[in-house]
């Protein structure tokens, strides 16, 4: 964003907040529904202020971080043999093609029958649902290498390691970071739609419970503790996807 | 003439399955001496480009040989023979001068070592000052001039040049043209130059080997005694049209047939 449009986005955030904050003290809006921004926000203060919401958040991080670490090498790996081994390219892709239109949420009570309401059952339903964007994404990126550069290489003399270090790898690793970046997406939520379906921890759980118990000033500020974390992550691997794309022609 | 850099013996090249498929050359024995411009004309689809890969070790031909300097090719020999495609196939996310470097990085040179030597082939193609410049930041022909750079970094003996401008315009075409046989005759390199113009063959080259439609084999071996440097008001006359009408005869007879 420019600075001028940084300004507008911020300016526009501030009057929907000031709107929100008017309305409800003019009682036009039903606290017990939405309460206003100040009452969230001191919720906000106390919520990080609890160790245990606190120790909450690390379990989800945790879920989170562990299934994003086991699918991404095993989805981007499994896309890049797709792509480079006709034989099992033939065999698997229409099978990974299907279950990617699939909605992974339908699922979500087979990991429980098997894992039980656990850790590992978020972690496996986060692989679960992260690895098929991971594969998609893997196979373009590798779809994505032009071979003209490939053949320059080895007139060059150019070794097989030396192609895959120096073509393969830079050609495909801003897909594979937006692959990487799209999977976190579908990563988080589906770690907390485990949560909140059943869990005996994490921040899902809480805003489960928090929701069932009409804690309004709660829910919200964990809503926005959600929102802050998710969009960082997503920014973060966008400005490192951008350093390492920037060789791209802008379209 | 000194001895042959390139020699292509008895060299036929068939595709398809176990070589029974479409016969793309048949039958070619060439002989190329050290220095010497070779252009290759042919009407398309004749194997020119197929001749030019077997030289440059991309492909094993199905009978023959090939030898680069006495020796036979069986693989790339970067540091022997230099190669220029008809797109000038740069990697994208490298500068003009990483560019130019590559073929230096593959062979471990020392990062110290190989950009003053790709510096002087970007001052050497006319680039000095472009540097830094990532491909998609250059015009078509600043990419090919870099590609050429790139061709004569490690200075090979042999350029080998695969219709290098023919994505460009008339008018860059014919002052890479003219900047090629500056080069030429500055580095003195065996070229052997694939075009599918009868203008830029005999305008620059000393030598047009003339190949037949499919299955290619040589048909003519023309020898292009214009003087050298060659010019642009030779291309209007009489002995540059003589030179062209031979050659255009052969090419004509093979496109009808």
């Amino acid at each position: 964003m420019r600075g001028h449009e940084r300004l507008i986005v911020t300016a526009a955030v501030l009057a929907l907040g000031a709107l929100w904050e008017g309305l409800a003290r003019l009682g036009l809006l039903d606290p017990s529904l939405l309460p206003a921004p100040s009452v969230v926000g001191e919720a906000l203060v106390r919520l990080l202020a609890r160790p245990e919401v606190l120790a909450s958040l690390g379990v989800t991080a945790w879920e989170v971080l562990a299934a994003f670490l086991l699918a991404t090498p095993i989805g981007l790996g499994l896309g890049f043999l797709l792509a480079e081994v006709p034989a099992v390219g033939a065999l698997f892709r229409p099978l990974v093609n299907f279950l990617f239109g699939v909605p992974k949420s339908i699922f979500l009570p087979v990991f429980i029958l098997v894992f039980g309401v656990s850790i590992p059952q978020k972690i496996a339903f986060g692989v679960f649902t992260t690895i098929f964007v991971l594969i998609v994404g893997g196979i373009a990126a590798v779809q994505s290498v032009p071979p003209e550069l490939v053949t320059v290489s080895r007139a060059f003399g150019a070794s097989r390691g030396q192609i895959a270090r120096e073509i393969y790898l830079p050609a495909m690793a801003p897909i594979l970071l937006e692959s990487a970046r799209l999977g976190m997406v579908f990563n988080i939520t589906a770690v907390l739609l485990c949560e909140i379906y059943g869990a005996r921890d994490g921040i899902g759980y809480r805003i489960a419970s928090w929701g069932e118990n009409l804690q309004m000033p709660q829910l919200y500020a964990a809503l926005v503790i959600v929102a802050v974390a998710a969009v960082a992550v997503n920014e973060a691997l966008r400005a490192v996807e951008a350093r390492l794309g920037a060789w791209r022609e802008r379209a | 003439m000194s001895r042959p850099l390139v020699a292509i013996r008895g060299v036929s090249q068939r595709f398809g399955p176990d070589g029974a498929g479409v016969v793309a050359l048949d039958g070619i024995d060439l002989e190329i001496p050290d220095g010497q411009f070779a252009a290759v004309v042919g009407p398309s689809g004749c194997g020119k480009s197929t001749l030019l890969s077997l030289v440059a070790g991309l492909r094993r031909p199905s009978s023959g040989t090939v030898l680069c300097d006495g020796e036979p090719i069986t693989g790339p020999m970067p540091r022997k023979v230099g190669m220029i495609f008809q797109e000038a196939n740069l990697l994208p996310w490298l500068s003009a001068l990483d560019n130019v470097a590559f073929p230096l990085k593959l062979r471990r040179v020392a990062r110290a070592e190989r950009l003053p030597a790709a510096r002087r082939m970007l001052t050497l193609t006319g680039l000095s000052g472009f540097e830094d410049r990532l491909p998609h930041q250059l015009s078509g022909g600043m990419k090919q001039r870099v590609a050429i750079a790139r061709g004569l970094v490690q200075d090979p003996a042999v350029l080998l040049m695969d219709e290098p401008f023919a994505s460009l315009d008339e008018q860059t075409r014919m002052v890479l043209g003219d900047e090629l046989l500056r080069i030429w005759s500055e580095t003195r390199k065996t070229v052997l130059f694939v075009t599918h113009s009868l203008n830029e063959a005999v305008y620059l080259a000393d030598r047009v080997i003339v190949l037949s439609a499919r299955p290619g084999r040589v048909v003519d071996d023309v020898t292009v005694d214009l003087p050298r440097p060659r010019t642009f008001a030779m291309t209007g006359g009489e002995r540059f049209g003589a030179l062209k009408d031979r050659i255009w005869r052969h090419i004509k007879h093979a496109e009808r047939g």
